[in-house]
């Protein structure tokens, strides 16, 4: 009886049966998986900054032993998150840890070190009259009289160096130079015997003397 | 009594030695002294080869060449040979 319904249908009722069957086998999910492939990044990514930073610090110093303060600061600073949104804004963290100072106290030494300030040796140079003075009236090479006579002979000297300083002597400076190595002959030929060192020192300090005698500051001290 | 006369006299001859010697030294600084104040001051001496003590920093000084100054010090502080 059956049978013989379905052998009876009409054509129309059976091309929407075969159209339904159609549709049902496309909704039905497959029986084999898909592989789904995501989009490969063809741009590096970069590495954090955290890590590049100190190995680009240390490419440009030659120690990093030299440059503690940088790499102190850089170690504080916090890896960025991985997604994309925070790279952008500025992390708090990072505000508020500066960079310390650029130049370290091991690098300022080193920077004084190269350019050593010029230090003018005043102190070596600096003629110690008072003590050549003292010698001289201690020394047992001179007598009594002779060193009131060479007494009288440097103040008569000094005299005629004061006038010139004042502008009341008529003579050239270079004139004076005549009776101020008179002078010194006359100690040294006195001194050469009996007290050769102190001798050896009025040599050694006579340009000294005269570049005090000379200058009208350092003669005003005398 | 001889041998006690010799010790004596030897003892008497080297105090006297001594004694004498002392004044000598100063002696022979002083004509150096002398020497070196004439020499400074420019007058023509040569060397002093005695001196007579007037005063304190006050001496007639003989040269070899014979000149005699009177070297002192005046009352300015300065030294002064007047020739003799």
């Amino acid at each position: 009886m059956f049978h013989t319904k379905v052998l009876w249908m009409p054509a129309p009722r059976l091309a929407v049966a075969s159209f339904a069957l159609l549709i049902a086998a496309c909704a039905a999910p497959p029986n084999a998986p898909v592989a789904v492939r995501e989009p490969s990044l063809s741009v590096p990514v970069a590495a954090p900054p955290s890590t590049a930073i100190p190995a680009a610090l240390a490419a440009r110093a030659p120690s990093t032993a030299a440059n503690p303060a940088i790499l102190e600061a850089v170690e504080h600073k916090p890896s960025p998150p991985p997604a994309p949104t925070a790279v952008t804004a500025p992390t708090p963290k990072l505000a508020a840890a500066p960079i310390k100072a650029v130049t370290p106290p091991a690098a300022t030494a080193q920077v004084v070190k190269a350019v050593p300030v010029p230090v003018t040796k005043t102190a070596a140079a600096t003629l110690d009259m008072k003590a050549l003075e003292n010698r001289l009236k201690q020394t047992n090479s001179i007598g009594f009289m002779t060193k009131i006579a060479l007494k009288n002979q440097v103040n008569d000297l000094l005299e005629q160096f004061r006038e010139y300083h004042r502008g009341r002597l008529n003579t050239p400076l270079a004139a004076l130079r005549r009776p101020y190595e008179m002078l010194l002959q006359k100690v040294l030929a006195l001194l050469q015997d009996g007290d050769p060192p102190l001798a050896n020192e009025i040599v050694a300090s006579r340009e000294a003397i005269w570049g005090i005698l000379a200058d009208p500051v350092k003669f005003a001290t005398i | 009594m001889k041998k006690s006369f010799q010790q004596l006299s030897l003892v008497f001859f080297l105090s006297a030695f001594f004694v004498a010697s002392a004044p000598a030294a100063e002696d022979a600084a002083l004509l150096k002294d002398l020497t070196s104040v004439i020499a400074l001051l420019g007058v023509p001496c040569g060397q002093v080869v005695s001196a007579t003590k007037l005063k304190d920093n006050d001496h007639i000084a003989t040269c070899n060449d014979g000149n005699r100054y009177r070297v002192f010090i005046n009352a300015e502080g300065r030294v002064v040979a007047e020739k003799k």
